[in-house]
């Protein structure tokens, strides 16, 4: 199974998110808006780092 | 007055409503049960819907690694770094188990979803000793 980077980030982001919203919260609606915010969190930080270690040469 | 103030204060609590408590044999019996099959914790103590959320998430997540030629790591005391991989691993519980009896994870270095699939291997074993300990809380009355 080749899956690509971003593809695997974002799978792993969203059950990552998906369970620690479910700990972390006991409303439904908390849980949404927390499972969300970590999702885009963790993709965000992805490409920023992914941006920031762009120029380095690897 | 003062008297009607103390009785509405003592009538309308801000406490929350007390929690369903489970004996200790029983709640250490459930957290064994949530170990080594991931969500079963949680549908032993009435959570049916988060308890298969749950289980969707680590099994589908173990899954992914394994196809992405991820790494299941063993019991090697030669490499004692590597003893953190194999705990990580064994929170998957069974199908850890499964996998190992089958020959699968025996990891590729050379595939392109390596490092993906063996830190989703990781990953997956780590948030299931998560869910066991929220289920612990649970049981125990800590959370609703």
């Amino acid at each position: 199974m080749n899956l690509s980077h971003f593809v695997a980030l974002t799978i792993f982001a969203l059950i990552v998110s998906t369970v620690f919203a479910l700990i972390t919260k006991n409303e439904p609606k908390e849980q949404f808006r927390y499972g969300v915010f970590v999702f885009l969190s963790f993709v965000a930080v992805a490409f920023a780092v992914g941006w920031l270690m762009y120029p380095l040469p690897l | 007055m003062e008297q009607t103030n103390e009785h509405l204060e003592s009538t309308v609590s801000t406490e929350p409503a007390e929690l369903r408590r489970i004996n200790m044999p029983a709640t250490l019996a459930i957290c064994f049960a949530g170990w080594l099959i991931p969500g079963l914790s949680h549908i032993l103590i009435g959570r049916w819907i988060r308890g298969l959320i749950f289980a969707a998430c680590v099994i589908v997540m173990f899954v992914l690694g394994l196809g992405m030629h991820g790494k299941l790591y063993d019991l090697n005391v030669e490499e004692p770094l590597q003893l953190l991989g194999f705990i990580a691993n064994l929170g998957a519980g069974l199908p850890y188990f499964i996998a190992e009896r089958m020959g699968l994870g025996v990891g590729a270095q050379t595939a392109q979803g390596y490092d993906y699939g063996t830190t989703y291997l990781w990953v997956c074993g780590l948030l299931n000793f998560l869910i066991v300990l929220d289920a612990f809380d649970i049981a125990q009355g800590r959370k609703p």
